[in-house]
């Protein structure tokens, strides 16, 4: 019998679920594990107020057939072409979103209805957050804090890489082929992503674009008019995005997200300074630089008997959502294509 | 000064608009654009610039004889290795393959090298040097190549074929040492007659395949064993041992 043993995906964001899609549609018996309390990963919607808000990835764009097609499959209302009036001559965070032949989209019911499309029908369980890894077995056992151990033939990773390094780190007695894994996530570092939505009165000034990438802020990458996607928002929403360097310097200054508002008052007018509801958040993996990415998702068989796949936006060439989406589906071909070998 | 137009440059006129389905998964489709004289050290040859509507690499044919509507081509698939055939690296074999494959070719009365970029974005070139890294520290690295990137046999392989294509060439035998290089062009349509194997002279940075007794013991088996076969094809030097 092939793929006995089955396969548990570490993580739900977009990479995880679409390795799992694909695995569950050819028929193997998949599990998917994420720490967080819902499925997506960066493609986050939070709820602000009542009012769904991207907190993330602010929209969605690719230019594989099969990808766009996903997209445009997904029960959600499409806004097609989002951002449409895009603003500012700043280096977008990835420029070739806005490429010739790159389709473009979001959902007035925000990014997350993506992977919460891939996830549906999926056994998929949040809020179990993986801590260590034992991979000298037949079987690949995965231990949750709080001790339970999930166990499957074959364990696939699908984190940000310095997660994947994290859990790898923990595997006692690692044979040469974790040491290749751990070798090639370390050849390049995530960008981290510092992000404020802030929420302003419906009658605050509305900005006449829908993205901004600012070309004269050291701050501040990326604004985008976060409302001008909801059918009804009864706020102003305003989603910021740090630069990388300057994300990554500020971490952990308690105090970033009034830096934030000060650089966002500045480009936008006094009125921005004082939102009436704010939600930061620190992505500390927010994407990988293209000079980072990789070509191919990884799959070593172990000694023991299982193998370890690795995939994740960094493991296509692109980055971005869509990248992650091909990594998760080439990882489960080649995981179902090693089983009919 | 050449007179009238040749039948290479002839392909540049019909070339001005093609277009075609594409060959292989990613749908690459090649046209000749340029044509010139090139003399080498090896003898003298044509140079065939492509263009290809996938990305920006500038593929070339390094064309000896008359080869245009032709059989039985002797024909190499080179693919370029900044490093071995620019910079002399000993890591790989690629300049000792590449200058034996254009010796060959120009000692034949006819015979194409087709010479594949593979290394025109930075990533390519950055990601070798990341694998050359991994293979210092002494680690596993066949799957860590492949998900750096290392060889898309699967891409050079359509881009090859349609170059053949273009170039009028009926059929072709391939000068390779790896069999299946053979199984792979058919599939894409190119009539391959037969096979020549791709055999290296000795010289002074490939001696240690000979030296079977080095081979146990001493840094030659590091050299050897070491070396990633950047052009998908197992070295055969003159007088090496079969393994």
């Amino acid at each position: 019998m092939s793929g006995d043993g089955g396969v548990l995906v570490v993580g739900a964001g977009v990479a995880g679920l679409s390795c799992a899609r694909a695995l569950t549609d050819a028929g193997r018996a998949v599990a998917v594990v994420d720490r967080a309390r819902g499925v997506g990963g960066r493609c986050a919607t939070r709820r602000v107020e009542g009012q769904a808000v991207d907190t993330g990835v602010a929209f969605l764009h690719g230019r594989d057939p099969a990808f766009t097609a996903v997209l445009e499959s997904v029960p959600a209302t499409c806004l097609s072409g989002w951002p449409v009036d895009v603003h500012g001559s700043g280096r977008p965070c990835q420029p070739e979103a806005f490429g010739p032949g790159e389709r473009r989209l979001s959902y007035a019911e925000g990014v997350n209805a993506f992977p919460r499309h891939l996830a549906s029908g999926l056994r998929v369980r949040t809020r179990a957050p993986v801590e260590r890894l034992d991979l000298s077995g037949k079987r690949s056992r995965a231990v949750l804090e709080g001790g339970e151990a999930l166990e499957a033939g074959t364990l696939v990773l699908a984190l940000a890489p310095e997660e994947a390094q994290r859990l790898l780190g923990s595997v006692p007695e690692p044979p040469g082929q974790v040491a290749s894994a751990l070798a090639v996530l370390g050849t390049a570092r995530s960008d981290a992503a510092l992000a404020l939505a802030a929420l302003y009165p419906r009658e605050a000034p509305r900005p006449p674009w829908q993205v901004s990438y600012p070309e004269d802020s050291s701050i501040l990458q990326i604004v985008s008019h976060d409302s001008s996607k909801r059918t009804a928002p009864a706020f102003l929403a305003l989603v910021c995005q740090a630069h990388p360097r300057w994300s990554r310097e500020h971490a952990e200054e308690p105090l970033w997200p009034d830096l934030v508002l000060g650089e966002l008052a500045r480009l936008l007018g006094r009125w921005a300074l004082a939102p009436v509801h704010r939600h930061p958040h620190r992505w500390r993996y927010a994407r990988t630089d293209r000079s980072a990415e990789l070509a191919s998702p990884l799959l070593f068989p172990l000694p023991g008997g299982c193998r370890l796949g690795l995939c994740g936006d960094r493991f296509a060439p692109g980055g971005g959502v869509e990248a992650a989406w091909i990594s998760g589906r080439a990882l489960a071909r080649r995981i179902l294509a090693e089983e009919d070998a | 000064m050449r007179e009238g137009k040749d039948a290479l440059q002839e392909l540049v006129i019909r070339d001005r608009d093609h277009e075609c389905e594409g060959y292989g998964a990613s749908k690459v489709c090649v046209k000749v654009v340029a044509v010139a004289d090139l003399p080498t050290r090896f003898g003298r040859f044509r140079l065939v610039g492509f263009w290809n509507n996938r990305d920006g690499k500038e593929h070339v044919a390094m064309v000896h004889g008359e080869v245009v509507g032709e059989e039985d081509v002797p024909v190499r698939i080179h693919s370029e290795c900044l490093t071995g055939d620019v910079l002399g690296s000993l890591r790989c074999d690629c300049r000792d393959q590449l200058t034996e494959g254009l010796r060959a070719i120009a000692a034949a009365p006819r015979g194409v090298l087709l010479y594949l970029r593979q290394e025109g974005r930075g990533i390519g070139l950055l990601n070798k040097i990341r694998a050359y890294a991994l293979q210092e520290e002494g680690l596993d690295t066949v799957e860590a190549n492949r998900a750096l990137g290392f060889r898309d046999d699967e891409r050079d392989y359509a881009i090859a074929a349609h170059m053949l294509t273009s170039l009028g060439i009926r059929s072709v035998r391939l000068i390779t040492n790896n069999p299946d290089k053979i199984r792979q062009l058919t599939q894409h349509g190119v009539v391959v007659t037969g096979r020549i194997p791709h055999v290296i002279p000795p010289n002074e940075y490939n001696r240690f395949y000979l030296e079977t007794k080095a081979r146990r013991s001493g840094h030659m088996i590091d050299l050897a064993e070491n070396r990633i076969p950047e052009q998908s094809d197992p070295v055969l030097v003159e007088g090496m041992p079969p393994r």
